[in-house]
């Protein structure tokens, strides 16, 4: 056991346990605040909250393991999508959505579609979050594995119990407010490692020289095109159809606080790569990528190597904080999609607010036990299984949201067609393996393009009542009051009957 | 309820420029020309991932105009109508 990094790491767990705790009342109030933190959150703490919601292990230990094994053109093309995950949220959707006033995905699916196509995205969202809880448990394990000295299976369990706690016991607040200090943690920690890395190799272009010198094939583009392409697209869409990000769109106070928080979220997570690109051309230097177990284990290896052990504990507990910040939002997002979006909204419409956050509590744990099975013997790196999860979620539903919100005539049939055809295609085209890995939505995405749009011109169109809808999206009018009491009241603007 | 052309949304214009812009990128695919070592393909996305913060502050700023602008003119037209 490394004594030092452990302490930190252990503080630093029971902190984030506290804080659950300490908004477990507030929580507990109403559904609102148990999804949307009462929708109070200030740019401030919603930037940190939506960069820490945005970056999860993937985007350090997955992105910086795959580029050094893959090569820096890798790196980039993760980036390269994965920072415009904010931007391209508010162009294509946040203020479309957050006018619609609803508080999750599935509402949204149900307010322009109908019933029918709310309960598939509803199940969608649990299945895809319930395994994107999977490459966070793996890295939780391999962190804790390597500070506390247990086996792997322990720190699965064990991590992946306490995160699962603050988040089930606190709700949005908890995660928020986690989250702004597990957001500060992170990017800080990571701006320290990489200027400990510049100054040790005198400054960026010799670190890259150096790492050239020890892998000559560093800077090539090492897979085929669809490689990178299909993980760049998946990323690109990541903030449109991942519900635990879109979610925290809805928590701010007021649009301009959103947008805001968006803008700065993004500024965040662009020092955050800048830096992991840095930890990469370290992680290159060492040449160590043959020698490791995991190659996802590089980020941890370069920490070991640059960060005397006290830093390299506030280090390891930033890594952590990008696990548990993602996987917060993540059941979060499982939750909702179970507790709310199908039981409340279908199966019991009386149900008190106190028995849907407790329902919601019990799916977290649920959840969680399923991801903690799963992660115990991981299926892929890190890197490669967020992709699965990003494709998966842009094959079935990013399509018929996109254009439920810019699209008068998409229709119910050809929303549900589209998301149905473009889920079904990319699970076979993952279970066949027959293209490069994450090249899956290249396929996928586009037949959902073509069964939205044509099942929608076969049939009829939407109804007047539903096209105003659409119109209003896109009037830059901020309804904020109606939208907040449409959020405390949210039976009060859903449609009744299935359309 | 004050109409605007979805094609003049800020939002819809600046999407396109990042498809363009990744369009570039990924048909021109230039990863057999090296630039200090590194394929001049890693190049394009880096500076890719800083026009993405740019057009995200130009959104941002823009956005706000156009709001205040639907405002003033809805309330422009409720206080002639009320006249």
């Amino acid at each position: 056991m490394r004594i030092t990094e452990a302490i930190i790491v252990l503080l630093y767990l029971l902190f984030m346990i506290g804080i659950g705790l300490y908004f477990y009342r507030r929580a507990r109030s109403s559904s609102s605040d148990y999804y949307t933190a009462g929708s109070n959150i200030n740019t401030f703490v919603g930037a940190f909250a939506i960069a820490a919601a945005v970056a999860s292990s993937s985007s350090l230990m997955g992105a910086v393991g795959s580029g050094v094994t893959l090569g820096l053109p890798y790196f980039f093309a993760y980036a390269f999508g994965a920072i415009g995950i904010l931007p391209f949220a508010m162009f294509l959707i946040s203020g479309q959505v957050r006018r619609a006033g609803v508080k999750t995905m599935p509402d949204f699916f149900d307010q322009r579609f109908g019933r029918s196509v709310q309960i598939l995205s509803a199940i969608i969202v649990v299945l895809a979050m319930t395994f994107y809880m999977v490459p966070q448990l793996t890295a939780s394990g391999l962190i804790g594995s390597y500070v506390l000295g247990i086996d792997y299976i322990w720190a699965v369990i064990i991590l992946g119990l306490g995160f699962t706690i603050y988040a089930a016991l606190g709700g949005m607040w908890a995660i928020t407010y986690t989250d702004l200090f597990q957001g500060a943690i992170m990017l800080l920690g990571v701006m320290v490692l990489a200027m400990f890395i510049l100054f040790d190799h005198s400054g960026i272009f010799t670190l890259l020289n150096d790492a050239l010198a020890v892998d000559p094939n560093f800077g090539d583009v090492t897979q085929p095109w669809m490689a990178y392409f299909g993980l760049f697209i998946a990323f690109l869409w990541f903030g449109i159809i991942s519900p635990s990000v879109v979610m925290r769109n809805f928590a701010s106070r007021d649009a301009k606080t959103a947008r805001r928080s968006s803008m700065w979220g993004t500024l965040i997570y662009l020092l955050l790569f800048l830096s992991g690109m840095v930890v990469a051309m370290a992680g290159a230097s060492l040449g160590i990528a043959d020698q490791l177990e995991n190659a996802d284990m590089i980020f941890v290896s370069v920490i070991e190597h640059y960060l005397p052990p006290i830093v390299g504990g506030i280090m390891l507990a930033g890594l952590l904080a990008s696990i548990m910040s993602s996987a917060d939002a993540m059941l979060l997002a499982v939750s909702a999609g179970v507790a709310y979006d199908i039981y409340k909204k279908n199966i019991n419409k009386d149900a008190s607010e106190r028995l849907i956050t407790l329902l919601s509590l019990i799916v977290m744990l649920v959840a969680s036990v399923a991801g903690i099975l799963v992660a115990i013997n991981p299926p892929q790196l890190i890197a490669i299984m967020v992709g699965w999860v990003g494709g998966f979620l842009l094959s079935s539903f990013g399509i018929p949201f996109v254009l439920g919100i810019w699209w008068k005539r998409a229709n119910k049939q050809g929303a549900f067609a589209g998301m149905l055809g473009g889920a079904v295609v990319f699970l076979i085209l993952v279970s066949l393996q027959l293209l490069p890995t994450n090249a899956e939505p290249i396929i996928a995405a586009p037949v959902s393009l073509i069964l939205t749009v044509g099942v929608s011109l076969m049939t009829a169109p939407p109804s007047r009542e539903i096209q105003d809808q659409v119109d209003r999206y896109h009037t830059h009018i901020e309804a904020e009051a109606k939208a907040k009491a449409a959020v405390t009241q949210p039976e009060g603007y859903g449609y009744d009957t299935d359309r | 309820m004050t109409q605007r052309s979805k094609f003049k949304d800020p939002g819809f214009i600046l999407a396109i420029v990042v498809l363009l812009y990744s369009a570039f990128v990924w048909i021109w695919w230039p990863h057999e020309t090296y630039v200090a070592g590194v394929a001049l393909t890693a190049w394009l996305m880096l500076a890719g991932i800083i026009l993405w913060f740019i057009l995200a502050v130009v959104y941002v700023f823009w956005i706000e105009h156009v709001e205040k602008s639907v405002k003033e003119e809805t309330e422009r037209r409720d206080m002639h109508e009320n006249n």
